[in-house]
């Protein structure tokens, strides 16, 4: 019972990390990002490809950078242009992104699966409560509420943080405030796109890395994001958390169903409140 | 004579609900254009036509949707798989009524299911939309994974299709030229009911509701059941290529309810274009004689695909229809006069 609870857990905060920062870029460009999982996945792959080389913490530092300049170019290159076009034109267009990326992570690690071990010192085992349990899933908790932890603060007291809530909230009073939007755009992309990187990265040794891995997660931190309320962190974790134990209970319980029930949630959210738990209306 | 032009959105006259005698005679060259290509093409064109006709009904339903109500879905990849497994449960020595009538059943039902789907969800609109049709189309191919007993699960269920339906042997439609002219024919017929249904006061009232909902209420109209129709409409159409799938390929996967064929199905309604009826199924044939190209190209035909996608998408949104169109007015030298029909 209780490590099904710590699974649920462990699944949660990783989907909460991830949809984190598909909440951050809806926040500020009102666009839901198709490539997200894509991003996730290259920051799986290139985490990878630096780990085996180079060990465990150099790939965490190099899929959070390489993603963060990935997402700061797709802003400068696509999004702001996009800026005043109707928000579906940019989420068909972020679905292009993603086969492009879909290509590139094919082409450059082919079709198979890769495993990636954890780190030496993550690798046993702990006794809870006389279960045992993988060192490493504690660690995914810790890191994902260390990165959590670390966006709330400074969206709440850092000096950029409140310039992006405004620039989120309305862009041009910002600007008229003396907010430099313009900079505001590419340092959110690309801070959300390194937060789907490195949950790619620390994924990786608890799930595998495959080229289909980023398209069955974007759907679930769809799920997230839109049960808590596109836009709202505070309903994205009650959503993440809530998703990640019905996962964890519902294989053990309703293996049947356990897989449709995030959709069924999803769509029950959708019909009797549309806006999600946490949204507002509009 | 004035009652009748006063009243013209409540009752229009049967002739003016037909389209052109010039647009009908297009549709009776399509087909005839299809019985040439059946019988004379290549198998290997006869087989890629034939597959892009059936997927055809499935962009036209996305498209459908993006034209009459502005509404992406990213789950229409259900009611097409679920006419294929209709299809194949229809055939099945199982089934409690007989295939021939099964299979007539099936789009009606599919589309009765999206009208009552279409009810509950009638508020909902733009992103949610998508994300609401994307659970949808998710659960349904969970679902098909999970319940083996009735899917065959990832296997899928090969299909007997009996020697005879409707009293026609029907070996001819499991080759690509007997397939290309029989769902060529019921495409260009959904087409025609589709351009009816456009000048009925259903259709009228739709697109008056996607410009704006909250103006037609005030004038007095129920907006709820127009735009269920045209929900409904727009997944019987995929599930009647669901059932011409089954009949061709004999054989159903939940390959065909991915959320990936979903989002094809989405890129060939968009690189067709919502200005007119018929572009979505130039989206789809273009799709797969692009994909045929490149495929043999070159193995990056995903980040092709991608880009076009993106071009298209931001600088030249009315795709084909919109540039067939254009290319037409400079033609004949005339001046658009406004949403060409």
């Amino acid at each position: 019972m209780l490590i099904n609870a710590l699974n649920g857990l462990v699944y949660g905060s990783l989907l909460f990390v991830l949809s984190a920062g598909l909440v951050l870029v809806y926040g500020l460009r009102r666009v839901v990002n198709f490539a997200h999982g894509a991003l996730y996945m290259l920051g799986a792959y290139i985490g990878w490809s630096v780990a085996t080389l180079y060990g465990f913490a150099a790939g965490v530092v190099a899929a959070g950078v390489a993603l963060a300049a990935v997402g700061v170019v797709l802003d400068l290159v696509l999004f702001r242009r996009l800026a005043g076009r109707q928000p579906l034109i940019t989420v068909i267009v972020t679905f292009g992104v993603l086969l492009i990326l879909e290509d590139v992570v094919r082409s450059v690690w082919g079709t198979g699966n890769r495993a990636l071990d954890p780190p030496a010192a993550l690798d046993g085992v702990v006794e809870i409560f006389g279960a045992p349990f993988p060192v490493y899933r504690l660690f995914i908790v810790a890191a994902s509420a260390a990165m959590a932890g670390g966006l709330a603060a400074w969206l709440r007291w850092g000096r950029t943080g409140l310039f992006v809530r405004a620039a989120s909230h309305d862009a041009s009073v910002a600007a008229m405030c003396g907010v430099r939007t313009a900079a505001i755009g590419p340092m959110v992309v690309g801070l959300g796109a390194a937060f789907a990187g490195l949950s790619g990265i620390v994924a990786a040794p608890f799930l595998s890395i495959h080229p289909s891995m980023g398209s069955e997660i974007l759907v679930l931190s769809f799920v997230v994001s839109v049960i808590g309320g596109l836009g709202s962190f505070a309903g994205a974790f009650v959503a993440a958390m809530l998703l990640g134990q019905v996962q964890s209970f519902g294989t053990v319980l309703l293996p049947e169903l356990a897989a449709l029930l995030p959709f069924l949630l999803m769509a029950g959210v959708l019909i009797f409140r549309p806006q999600g738990i946490a949204g507002t209306k509009g | 004579m004035s009652a009748m032009t006063e009243h013209t959105l409540a009752a229009p006259a049967v002739t003016r609900l037909l389209p052109k005698p010039g647009t009908l005679l297009v549709g009776l060259v399509v087909i005839g254009v299809a019985v040439v290509a059946a019988s004379s093409a290549p198998r290997v064109l006869a087989s890629l036509l034939t597959q892009s006709v059936i997927v055809a009904f499935l962009a036209l339903g996305v498209g459908l949707l993006i034209r009459i109500s502005g509404l992406v879905s990213f789950g229409h990849a259900a009611p097409f798989g679920l006419g294929a497994y209709g299809a194949a449960w229809a055939l099945s020595p199982a089934a409690p009524i007989a295939p021939e009538i099964g299979l007539l059943l099936i789009a009606p039902a599919i589309g009765a299911a999206f009208f009552l789907i279409g009810l509950v969800v009638s508020r909902i609109e733009g992103i949610a939309f998508g994300m609401l049709t994307l659970a949808l189309g998710q659960s349904v191919h969970v679902a098909a994974n999970k319940f083996r007993t009735l899917s065959g699960g990832s296997d899928g269920l090969i299909v007997d299709v009996p020697r005879r339906l409707w009293g026609f042997r029907t070996e001819a439609l499991q080759t690509a030229s007997g397939m290309l002219i029989v769902a060529v024919a019921a495409l260009m017929a959904v087409l025609l009911a589709l351009a009816v249904f456009e000048r009925t006061r259903a259709g009228r009232l739709a697109v008056a509701i996607r410009e704006n909902e909250e103006r037609v209420r005030f004038l007095g109209y129920r907006t709820r059941a127009p735009k269920a129709v045209v929900l409904a409409l727009s997944a019987a159409i995929p599930a009647l290529g669901g059932v011409l799938f089954t009949l061709y390929q004999g054989f159903v996967s939940p390959e065909i309810l991915t959320w990936g064929f979903s989002g094809q199905a989405l890129i060939m309604a968009i690189l067709g274009g919502s200005v007119a009826l018929w572009g979505p199924i130039a989206g789809a044939l273009a799709f797969f004689v692009l994909r045929e190209e490149l495929g043999g190209l070159t193995s990056h035909w995903l980040a092709i695909l991608g880009t076009t996608l993106i071009v298209v998408t931001v600088t030249w949104p009315t795709g084909l229809a919109g540039a067939f169109g254009a290319l037409g007015r400079r033609l004949t030298g005339t001046v658009a006069k406004g949403d060409p029909a």
